[in-house]
């Protein structure tokens, strides 16, 4: 259970303070999914995970962590000259890289996801990825919307733009690009900039998710999280532009305030859905937020983040 | 407050690599999974979240991916120059 200045770490912020939605009071245990206009639909499987061609879920059980390869460190050292050669791997892929490329983005769920180009309020540009939770509303990292921290004049604060790609496949853009000015995201981050807190939310000016559709979202358990199996598919900026990347494992482990997990993701994949599948329909449980050189993680759906969620839900 | 890294990004040529992705993949406390984007001088900054050795790869569609190795220390800004192959 959170403590009371848990929750008020939770307080919601905005870049548009006067249409500030406060937190609803109901405690749902979840939102349910949409799947948008009638498309092909893709299966899932009885794992609990996407029925991808050619997809094998590594089933390593998470204390049988992956040992880096002798040669990752011979890594050229920065100051010499060159950095030619090519990594073996980039190390928050764990193991062996499972991540598939999903080519059919057109469909639910893979549309659901979106590509995101930020711009930072010093017209630093970056990539990061977002999920339809409503018509108007993606749910992402709260690092997305605002910048803390940073240590470069002018970069800290609300980002001045993002556009919203969903279904993005490379140069293809199915529906189109969407550029948001409206965010939201907790103190905690934007005030404190601690990873606990680190989630937010952009809202689209058009009502797009009712056409790619949306992920349901969730309060679960311990025991519930640490059995499930955990999806992720975003827009890693270590494959070609613009492409989509799935992978799915088991939870490793979680804390009252997150989610860690050996889901291989690469920078530009922050904001991801890290998501559970139940009775065949996807349902939010963390929003992928960092890497790390032994596990990544998310911020978990807690009570007073799924109340932000259901507030900002539009 | 995080540490800065900055840099440019060219090819073999001494060229400016633009729209390069930019991001870490190793270091000694967990960072953001977001990756930047250099801008048409080829320059990027990324913040490193504490002091310590970060691995940071850029990838470029049409290039080989590399990886740099680079240790923060203090406040002192770090500037790297990456050369990217075809």
């Amino acid at each position: 259970m959170p403590s009371k200045s848990e929750f008020s770490e939770h307080t919601p912020v905005s870049n548009q303070p006067e249409e500030e939605a406060a937190v609803k009071e109901e405690q749902q245990v979840s939102q349910p999914p949409s799947e948008g206009v009638k498309s092909e639909k893709t299966p899932v499987k009885d794992d609990d995970t996407e029925a991808v061609e050619d997809y094998k879920r590594t089933k390593a059980a998470a204390a049988e962590l992956w040992t880096l390869p002798e040669s990752i460190a011979d890594l050229h050292d920065i100051g010499e000259a060159s950095f030619g050669s090519p990594p073996p791997i980039a190390e928050t892929v764990h193991g062996p890289d499972d991540r598939v490329q999903i080519t059919n983005t057109s469909v639910y769920p893979w549309r659901v996801h979106a590509s995101l180009l930020i711009t930072a309020a010093d017209n630093s540009m970056w990539i990061g990825t977002g999920w339809f939770i409503g018509p108007h509303t993606l749910m992402t990292a709260g690092h997305v919307v605002y910048i803390k921290n940073s240590g470069i004049p002018g970069r800290d604060g609300w980002v001045k733009k993002i556009n919203v790609m969903p279904g993005r496949n490379g140069s293809t853009l199915p529906y189109g690009s969407v550029t948001s000015t409206k965010f939201h995201s907790v103190t905690g981050w934007t005030d404190s900039g601690n990873e606990n807190y680190d989630y937010g939310a952009i809202v689209i000016p058009t009502e797009l998710g009712n056409t790619v559709g949306w992920f349901g979202f969730g309060v679960y358990s311990d025991s519930d999280l640490l059995s499930a199996t955990g999806n992720i598919s975003g827009y890693p900026g270590d494959k070609p532009t613009g492409t989509q990347w799935y992978d799915s494992r088991t939870i490793a482990s979680v804390n009252s305030q997150k989610v860690y997990y050996d889901i291989d993701t690469a920078g530009g994949q922050s904001g991801s859905a890290v998501y559970r599948i139940v009775n065949g329909q996807r349902h939010g449980i963390a929003i992928h937020a960092y890497g790390g050189a032994t596990t990544n993680s998310g911020t978990r759906i807690t009570t007073p983040v799924y109340n932000n969620m259901v507030a900002w839900k539009a | 407050m995080c540490k800065v890294i900055s840099g440019i990004v060219r090819d073999l040529h001494g060229n400016p690599v633009a729209q390069a992705r930019v991001y870490f993949t190793d270091g000694p406390v967990p960072w953001s999974d977001i990756a930047t984007l250099t801008d048409s001088d080829g320059a990027f900054s990324l913040s490193a979240p504490s002091a310590g050795t970060y691995e940071i790869e850029c990838v470029a569609d049409g290039f080989m991916p590399t990886a740099a190795r680079v240790t923060v220390t203090g406040d002192k800004e770090i500037h790297l120059e990456i050369w990217l192959r075809t």
